[in-house]
């Protein structure tokens, strides 16, 4: 099978001893260790390797150097796999991917018949009309798409990696060897990444019969493999360039978030095709893919071809076939002289050289898988084609050698600035940013011997960026020739001349579609799609620039480039989502939680038992039985999610009156008072308890979500203000734990000698003191609306005062209760939870929260903004609401809103069913002049069935606070 | 009697090996042939030394007056005389933690009841983490997008920063030897991350007693 395998060629990657069996499209062919797909297929005389996506049409090699979109794969789970790169590995089941019925015989190919009735800006046009558009969408949703997604496929975490070095070398040619050596030998930690499997670049392929660039190339990379201060990663492509030199560098296995002090791009260019009628046939070859066909793969490309140049790279690449056994019918130059030695000397072994001609189109062989013939014909100092003189050349390959385009998008992406070289033809480097730097062909140099001092000019103003030596000055010489031609394109009436081989536009498209009034070069970009295919535009910009600027005549550098983004090459998403870490955080007493069977829930990033599951119980009986343990027996709850803080100094005090609303500096040591914070425009951010333990020190506690953001917020503040006093958190050194019911007291009593009579540790008090000998801060607190406690201890010491609490509440038949029976019991309190109950744009007046707002104090953060509020009417207002006792159906939800003569006048924050009252209560936000208590109101669920409610005062449970009362009570009060 | 539990012990209890009590927390001291875990890559749970912190523009005075040498520089540390180490977390804030011979926490802590002005004691509840071996390097690129090989250990270097997303202490005690501490309830998150790719990498968890 393996008709088109050259003898052994020197340096050729392929391992002849380990054949590689694999099918294609169901046929089996065997290629060796080291071919890629594309090239094994090829040596086995398969020349249509994939369709086209528009119009199905068959497609070979184009540049086998990573950017054949019209030959990607399926290889099992695995889509869109790129064959003129991938390497052939054992077994591999491919086929072709956007086929209908085969890559031979795609019945959609017919689709070309139609072309005519396809223009471009199709899409634009198609989905114009509302009517049509489904039926578009279905068609081109059936038509489209590449590859046959897998759902089974397994979820790969790829890892990802960082990684450092002083220079990073971006491409592994002559002119980044000779840069990284340069570099590496003045001391800096050099990395060099090349996509390709093997380092060198064309310095193992671009040979014209010239031995010494693969010896010199050889030299280099001997140097560099024993260098210790250079790495070289190969099949490792730098795919864009961020900001301070964070370059993300993709493998087979991982990206690597590589961090470089200096970058040299030496990423060379990308071989451009010329654009004729039917130049994308297969066996319509760029030159260089047809020397690493030769020279990697040993593989022979044709037999006889038709060699179309404009640069001293194809009459190498026209010596290469030749000393390989192509026979070589013509050679095409568009230029009208010989302008280098290499093509002086062919014309001396008589092989026909054509100048000042063109090819003007391709024809096909019978069999449609490659060509039979090249038309060629003379053109005119415009480069118009005279179709008089046309002749007919037999040959089964057109080899195209007209010019290059810089891979420069890192270089763009880094932000450098570019200018149009005309004597190049190319855009070249012009102001390279702090810390980047250009050589090779990249830069405008396309000579060996200049890249090679190209590279070490680099690599030595890289050195000195770095600090490693002084700044030298090297000189490059300029290029005897131009590499590329400034208008390889070939008008035809019929068209299937193409421009982009991914979106299939032809030449015909681009005048159309500046006709149509897409005239720059970004606007033609989006009608026609150019560049926007997989390859994106490393094919097809350049053309499509030239065009553009003949077309409205003005110069490439005047038409400009499209914005370079990163990444410039298609990422697996495999490697982009990778290996996510996602922090979360976990309470001391987590696997005491599990162990009783703890369903658990993200609050934040905490995880926390949302309630705890019984055999054959439903989720809302568990929560309902937790709540009313906590009602009628003693309930317990882990709170250590809650922020903790402590302050001390003189001006302790001073700051809490500063950042919160009520007022501290009067409380007595050993009592806690509500607090509630809010930010400049006087809106409601959270609230929490601050228990004085001294006197200048506090304890206070903010809401779970907000102990990050208020810490750092405290910390700016106190730093700020300079005031004499230190904030620590504590809210992951302390856990807390909630101990709250009718025998809470019983239960404690159990394990502490402190006083806990009403009159010696009265509601709202503090105290430090010690269970078992654990120390604890505990707070006679009612969030739920019991008698409770809450008890803070150092984190280490948390499961052991839980299991300390749990075995002392056995004969109370104490119950571990999660946040969702806490967020009844509170609702049944009356009590609103910030960010529930409020939201970005609620201020205490509405919340119903001005008794904890301390208007007479001298400052505190939202004051001012408070008072300006209050000299207005509030638009809003928080009320209880109830459904009736025998409501039956469904209840409605939070968001629902209330409804008042077909306007929205509210909205739910709240709602339960209460079991303690045995119907539905819930919170709302209401316009204060229909808030009056006992008045009905309409709530509309989501469906649009309106519920009736009653306006109703809270708390709902316990109002006149006679569960925080025993025979003697000693209430504190709070003041505002 | 065992009252302190480590942060990371519901990741350690399944384990077979050798436990100890330790400052009144179980420990994992040993597991069968984690000599040659910790030669290549190890985690180990070192929650169980005590721990001290403080912090306040009258930190390093009040620490230099109850005869500790702190370190003169941000972000270093310094060994403790009985083992242990004292590390400065930026300009004003000090971790203290013993080793299995010294005492300095303890005494510490119960100093600081009574502490002069701009004296702020931190109660330290870390989950205290060791790696061990000659992939660290290996770990550390997968997680932490520090570049620890710039640090010279000769400065005794303290990194601030983030591995796995967490918020964390590090300090390079050798090149096959890395202290990790971070907030304890992002310790189960950080132990089974940072676990689960130790294993991934050829290595798996130790116990403490050939690392302290």
């Amino acid at each position: 099978m393996n008709q088109r395998r050259l003898p052994p060629i020197s340096g050729e990657w392929i391992d002849r001893s380990r054949p590689i069996q694999f099918t294609f499209e169901g046929t089996r062919f065997t290629g060796y260790a080291g071919d890629t797909i594309a090239s094994a297929l090829w040596a086995s005389g398969q020349q249509i390797l994939g369709r086209s996506f528009k119009y199905h049409r068959p497609r070979g090699i184009l540049s086998l150097a990573n950017h054949d979109v019209n030959s990607l794969m399926q290889s099992g789970q695995r889509l869109n796999v790129r064959a003129d790169v991938t390497p052939l590995d054992d077994g591999m089941t491919l086929s072709a991917i956007n086929t209908f019925g085969g890559v031979m015989g795609d019945r959609a190919s017919a689709i070309e018949l139609f072309s005519p009735f396809l223009p471009v800006g199709f899409y634009y046009k198609a989905f114009n009309s509302k009517r049509l558009f489904p039926m578009w969408e279905r068609l081109i949703r059936n038509l489209t798409g590449l590859g046959q997604v897998d759902f089974s496929t397994p979820h790969i975490r790829t890892a990802k990696r960082y990684d450092f070095c002083d220079l990073l070398v971006v491409g592994a040619g002559v002119s980044g060897l000779s840069a990284a050596l340069s570099v590496a030998d003045l001391g800096a930690d050099v990395v060099i990444v090349d996509e390709n499997a093997k380092a060198g670049g064309s310095g193992h392929y671009q040979l014209g019969n010239e031995p010494f660039r693969v010896e010199k190339t050889n030299e280099l990379l001997n140097a560099i493999e024993n260098h210790p201060k250079i790495r070289l990663y190969t099949q490792t492509q730098a795919s864009g360039y961020y900001a301070d030199g964070w370059i993300p560098l993709l493998d087979h296995d991982r990206l690597t978030k590589m961090r470089a002090k200096a970058v040299i791009a030496a990423n060379g260019a990308y071989e451009q095709p010329a654009v004729f009628r039917n130049n994308d046939l297969p066996g319509v070859i760029l030159s260089s893919a047809v020397q690493r066909l030769i020279y990697r793969y040993a593989v022979k490309p044709m037999n006889r071809a038709v060699v179309l140049v404009a640069n001293a790279d194809g009459y190498r690449t026209v010596l290469d076939l030749i000393s390989n056994g192509v026979t070589i019918a013509a050679v095409v130059d568009l230029r009208d002289s010989l302008n280098s030695d290499v093509a002086r000397s062919l014309d001396q072994q008589n092989i026909p050289i054509f100048l000042g001609y063109c090819v003007y189109e391709a024809r096909a062989n019978p069999g449609r898988d490659g060509i039979s013939a090249a038309v060629i014909c003379p053109i005119d100092a415009n480069g118009n084609p005279q179709t008089g003189f046309k002749q007919t050349i037999a040959c089964d390959g057109i080899v195209m050698s007209v010019g290059w385009a810089p891979a420069a998008n890192l270089l763009y992406q880094a932000g450098t600035k570019m200018r149009f070289d005309k004597g190049l033809q190319q855009f070249v480097p012009d102001q390279l940013p702090s810390g980047v730097f250009a050589c090779g062909r990249v830069n405008g140099v396309f000579e060996f011997e200049q890249k090679l001092i190209d590279g070490r000019r680099s690599g030595l103003e890289a050195a000195a960026y770095l600090g490693l030596g002084e700044r030298i000055q090297v000189t490059i010489s300029p290029e005897r020739e131009s590499p590329s031609h400034p208008w390889a394109i070939v008008e035809h009436p019929k068209g299937k001349n193409f421009v982009d081989f991914d979106e299939d536009l032809q030449y015909k498209d681009f005048p159309n579609a500046v006709q149509e009034g897409f005239d720059n070069i970004e606007l033609l970009k989006r009608y026609t799609t150019v560049g926007m295919g997989a390859s994106q535009g490393k094919h097809s910009n350049m053309n499509a620039l030239r065009i553009l600027a003949r077309i409205t005549g003005k110069t490439p550098g005047e038409v400009g480039t499209t914005t370079s983004r990163p990444f410039f090459h298609p990422v697996p998403l495999s490697h982009l989502a990778g290996r996510g870490f996602t922090p979360e955080r976990r309470t001391p007493l987590h696997s005491r939680h599990a162990a009783l069977n703890a369903k658990f829930m993200l609050a934040g990033i905490w995880k926390r038992p949302e309630y705890y599951a019984q055999l054959g119980k439903t989720r809302d009986e568990c929560i309902a039985l937790e709540a009313q343990a906590v009602r009628h027996q003693v309930g317990i709850i882990d709170v250590g999610t809650l922020g903790k803080f402590e302050i001390r100094g003189a001006d302790a005090a001073e700051f809490l009156e500063r950042v919160y609303a009520g007022r501290y500096r009067n409380m007595k040591v050993g009592t806690t008072r509500y607090a509630l914070m809010l930010d400049e425009t006087g809106v409601t951010i959270d609230d929490g308890i601050i228990a004085r333990l001294g006197a200048e020190q506090f304890y206070f506690t903010t809401t779970t979500s907000g102990a990050t953001p208020i810490y750092r917020e405290l910390s700016r503040l106190n730093t700020m203000w300079q005031l004499d006093c230190g904030i620590v958190n504590l809210t992951g050194a302390r856990s807390a734990i909630n101990l709250a019911g009718r025998y809470a007291r019983d239960v404690l009593s159990k394990l502490t000698d402190l006083d806990l009579s009403s009159v010696a540790f009265p509601y709202l008090a503090v105290r430090e003191a010690r269970i078992q000998g654990i120390s604890v801060v505990l707070m006679r607190v009612g969030f739920v609306g019991e008698w409770g406690y809450e008890i803070h201890v150092a984190a280490e010491y948390a499961s052991a005062l839980w299991d300390l609490l749990l075995k002392a509440g056995l004969e109370y038949d104490i119950r571990p209760f999660g946040v969702e029976a806490q967020r009844l019991l509170r609702l049944e309190k009356g009590h609103l939870i910030i960010g529930q109950d409020t939201d970005g744009l609620t201020t205490p007046l509405e919340a119903g929260l001005k008794w904890a707002v301390k208007m007479d104090k001298p400052f505190f953060i939202g004051q001012r903004s408070l008072q300006v509020l209050a000299k207005r009417p509030i638009k809003q207002t928080l009320i209880g609401f109830m459904l009736d006792p025998n409501f039956q159906g469904t209840p409605p939800q939070e968001c629902h809103l209330m409804i008042a003569r077909d306007q929205i006048v509210g909205r739910v924050t709240s709602v339960a069913f209460s079991p303690s009252l045995s119907r539905h209560i819930g919170l709302a936000y209401m316009r204060p002049e229909l808030a009056e208590i006992g008045d009905p109101i309409s709530i509309r669920l989501s469906d649009g069935t309106i519920v009736s409610a009653i306006i109703t005062s809270t708390p709902f449970y316990d109002p006149d606070q006679l569960r925080q009362r025993e025979d003697v009570t000693q209430r504190e009060e709070v003041t505002v | 009697m065992m009252r302190r539990i480590s942060p990371n012990h519901d990741r350690l209890q399944s384990l077979s090996g050798t436990w100890r009590d330790i400052n009144g927390m179980p420990s994992l001291m040993s597991i069968p042939g984690d000599e040659q875990t910790a030669a290549h890559l190890g985690i180990a749970d070192l929650s169980f030394l005590t721990r001290f912190g403080v912090k306040g523009a009258g930190a390093a005075a009040w620490l230099e007056s109850r005869d500790l040498e702190v370190p003169d520089r941000p972000n270093t540390w310094r060994s403790l005389p009985d083992g242990g180490i004292i590390a400065r977390l930026g300009l004003t804030e000090f971790l203290i933690e013993d080793s299995l011979h010294s005492s300095f926490a303890l005494r510490l802590a119960e100093a600081c009841q009574h502490v002069p002005d701009r004296v702020y004691p931190v109660l330290r509840q870390d989950a205290a983490i060791v790696l061990c071996g000659t992939a660290i390097p290996d770990l550390l690129q997968q997680t932490c997008s520090v570049h620890f090989q710039s640090f010279s250990l000769n400065d005794h270097p303290v990194i601030l920063t983030l591995i796995v997303g967490v918020s964390v202490t590090i300090i390079p005690i050798a090149p096959d030897r890395y202290r990790i501490w971070c907030d304890g309830t992002f310790g189960a998150y950080l132990w089974e991350t940072l676990a689960t790719i130790v294993q991934e990498l050829g290595g798996g968890v130790v116990g403490a007693d050939r690392l302290i």
